[in-house]
């Protein structure tokens, strides 16, 4: 007996090394993605989108020949973990290549340890415009998330259709809520310059309780707003300005950034969802009138999360993950500094449609899905009716 | 717009904020008053309340009316008996030891509850609507309150009355002042501390659980929950002077009208009020509005 459990304890060993001789061979990418903490409930899908996207290519064979192997850490929605992390994955875990990050502190923290180890790094959520500006930018630093200042002029773009005059804004102080939002007022007052910003609340992230901010918000009488709150604090917000007739008051003209209308916000207000709203999302699952390899994607993402209506976070860790892999095919190697040269302006066919890397600023035009919020008796949460997936290059500079 | 009724609707808002916040402190200051022991899992207490107030809501039929208030009553006692066990059998081998060791024992009980959430409720934001019985909203002075908004204005200052009584007028309160006093003392006395203690705990984590259930209708509940209230809660307290109950409870009131006029006057109030409020007290009052200066 002992000497079989010796004999098989040997074969595992045996296997165990085998097998990392084998992975010496694959193309490694190191995944700081933010695991635990509130943030987790989008990043945990952010990196099963990303899982998804390799799976699909390594039983393709790989890229030029070779498996990928993906390797997340916890960056704990932490710029310092972040750091601490992408470091461990270049020194210790040898990474081709980084994408990951989350929040607007952790994509700007990582940038400077990809430029200093001059390997690529993708960054797929993370949304401020200070992460690529021309003194941040550099050659290994690129972006496939969307933007603040395209989610900012995106609203703008909807609330100067509307009937109104009167503008107000909400949003949380700090650096997300602030570069949004003055994007948006940017952006509303060259293209609608009759409109007026007739009130700006900047609640706290976080705050427990915005009733004297939507009461000092409604005795400026706006006639539409524009919000970022985002997650549970959208959840928060909505529960509060309900009761008190906020969204009565400014006929339903509230146009809310941050992925409030994505299914999660959705399911998490459930039948309190103010219906009649917009909201915008990554991704969202019901795009009827979208192309052919988006229901495809959708079809494969319920597959492999085993989800009926799946999240609209998948896709974001899914573009990020194919716009690297073409950029490692179209320069036929996996050296940092030819795929950096090869993603420069490079088109790729996502599920979302076509997504092009501008060579200025290293960032994808990516827009994202927005849409008047509605009960759909299929489902047991708010939808987008029709949703329509704002493609920001004509307002883009 | 300086119309009476919008004035009016800012002190409503002023009042439900303070409110909630009092529901939260008022566990806290009461903990430190007794035990001395400065619980930073106060904040996770009152996530679990949270927590549990959705399960019970989410097995039950939601629909009938009574189910939310069995929810709130079930999660705050449940909490109650997490606290007296943690109380019992974690917290009581470190009270002879530095304060220190307590200060880090319920920093790791923060850690290990936040996860333990996870495990069981993963990450989801989850949320409970109003009860129906307070779902509308009354018009009063021209400005909007919610019916919800208008039963913790009311519960605030009963509970603040309920905690009073039991430590003014009872004999366990007569008992759990003296421990508070001198603990040494009264164990040689022949009073059981030790279960004076736990039942306090218990209590204080039980006001935690109500507040995390009661808060359900008007905020998601999520992981994160707990930190982002610890802060606020503590400088409520520190404000009032630690471990005063009328002080937590004036603390709060004081921070909900701070904040709901100073917004008015200065846009980005927000993010720092609670601050500058505690610094503009206790430069006047180091001690804070109901403690007493040390005398040594």
């Amino acid at each position: 007996m002992r000497t079989l459990l010796l004999a098989a304890a040997g074969a595992a060993a045996l296997s165990l090394g085998m097998s990392v001789q084998a992975d010496a061979a694959d193309i490694k990418i190191g995944m700081p993605m933010i695991l635990s903490g509130p943030g987790a409930l989008f990043g945990e899908p952010t990196l099963k989108g990303a899982q998804m996207f390799v799976d699909e290519i390594n039983a393709k064979g790989g890229v030029l020949g070779r498996k990928l192997q993906l390797i997340s850490k916890d960056s704990k929605g932490n710029a310092d973990e972040a750091v601490r992390v992408a470091r461990e994955m270049i020194l210790k875990d040898e990474v081709d290549f980084i994408v990951g990050t989350f929040t607007g502190a952790e994509g700007p923290a990582v940038s400077p340890i990809a430029k200093e180890n001059k390997i690529v790094f993708v960054a797929p959520v993370s949304k401020p415009d200070a992460l690529t500006a021309p003194k941040n930018l550099h050659p290994y630093l690129f972006r496939t998330a969307t933007t603040t200042t395209i989610e900012g002029r995106s609203a703008a773009e909807l609330i100067a259709k509307l009937p109104v005059k009167r503008v107000a804004t909400i949003s949380p102080d700090y650096a997300y809520g602030q570069e949004v939002t003055a994007a948006f007022v940017a952006h509303l007052k060259k293209i609608k310059p009759e409109m007026e910003i007739v009130d700006q609340q900047w609640p706290k992230l976080g705050e427990a309780d915005y009733t004297p901010f939507i009461n000092a918000q409604l005795a400026k009488q706006p006639e539409a707003v524009f919000s970022s709150l985002w997650g549970g604090h959208f959840v928060t917000f909505i529960k509060q300005a309900t009761p008190l007739g906020y969204f009565k008051r400014i006929n339903n003209n509230f146009v809310a950034g941050g992925e409030a209308g994505s299914i999660e916000s959705a399911k998490a207000i459930g039948d309190d969802y103010p219906l009649g709203i917009w909201g915008n999302s990554y991704d969202v699952f019901n795009w009827e009138d979208g192309p052919a390899a988006h229901k495809d994607f959708i079809e494969r993402l319920k597959k492999f999360t085993g989800a009926e209506q799946p999240s609209s976070w998948p896709s974001v860790g899914y573009i990020a993950m194919q716009v690297l892999v073409e950029g490692i095919r179209k320069a036929n190697s996996t050296k940092s500094d030819d795929v950096a040269k090869a993603l420069l302006g490079i088109t790729v066919d996502t599920p979302i449609g076509k997504q092009i890397i501008s060579p200025k600023n290293h960032s994808a035009n990516r827009g994202q899905f927005w849409g008047k919020m509605v009960k759909d008796p299929r489902y047991s949460f708010a939808v987008m009716e029709k949703p329509v997936y704002v493609d920001p290059t004509p307002f883009l500079d | 717009m300086l119309e009476p009724s919008f004035l009016f609707g800012q002190f409503v808002g002023g009042l439900s904020i303070a409110m909630f916040l009092f529901l939260i402190a008022s566990g806290l200051a009461l903990i430190f008053g007794v035990l001395r022991i400065l619980n930073f899992a106060h904040g996770s207490f009152y996530m679990i309340g949270a927590y549990l107030a959705w399960q019970i809501v989410h097995v039950l039929d939601a629909k009938t009316g009574g189910t939310f208030w069995l929810a709130v009553l079930g999660a705050a006692a449940a909490v109650a008996i997490l606290g007296a066990v943690i109380e019992r059998f974690l917290l009581r081998p470190l009270y002879g030891r530095e304060e220190l060791y307590q200060l880090l024992f319920t920093y790791a009980l923060v850690l290990v509850l936040a996860d333990a959430a996870k495990i069981i409720w993963g990450t989801q934001q989850l949320s409970v609507s109003r009860p129906p019985s307070l779902a509308g909203a009354s018009t009063i002075f021209g400005a909007v309150v919610p019916h919800y908004n208008l039963f913790i204005m009311a519960l605030g200052p009963i509970v603040a009355a309920l905690v009073w009584f039991i430590l003014h007028r009872t004999h366990i309160g007569r008992m759990v002042r003296a421990a508070a006093l001198d603990r040494e003392m009264l164990g040689a006395l022949g009073a059981d501390v030790g279960r004076i203690y736990t039942v306090m705990f218990a209590f204080g984590s039980f006001l935690a659980g109500l507040a995390g259930a009661l808060v359900t209708p008007i905020k998601t509940v999520n992981p994160g929950m707990d930190v982002e209230i610890i802060v606020e809660a503590f400088i409520v307290i520190v404000i009032g002077g630690l471990g005063s109950l009328w002080g937590a409870f004036f603390g709060a009131l004081i921070y909900g009208q701070f904040l709901s006029f100073g917004i008015l006057i200065f846009p980005r109030f927000s993010i720092f009020a609670v601050f500058a409020l505690m610094a503009i007290i206790l430069v006047i009052r180091p001690w804070g509005l109901f403690g007493k200066p040390l005398s040594r």
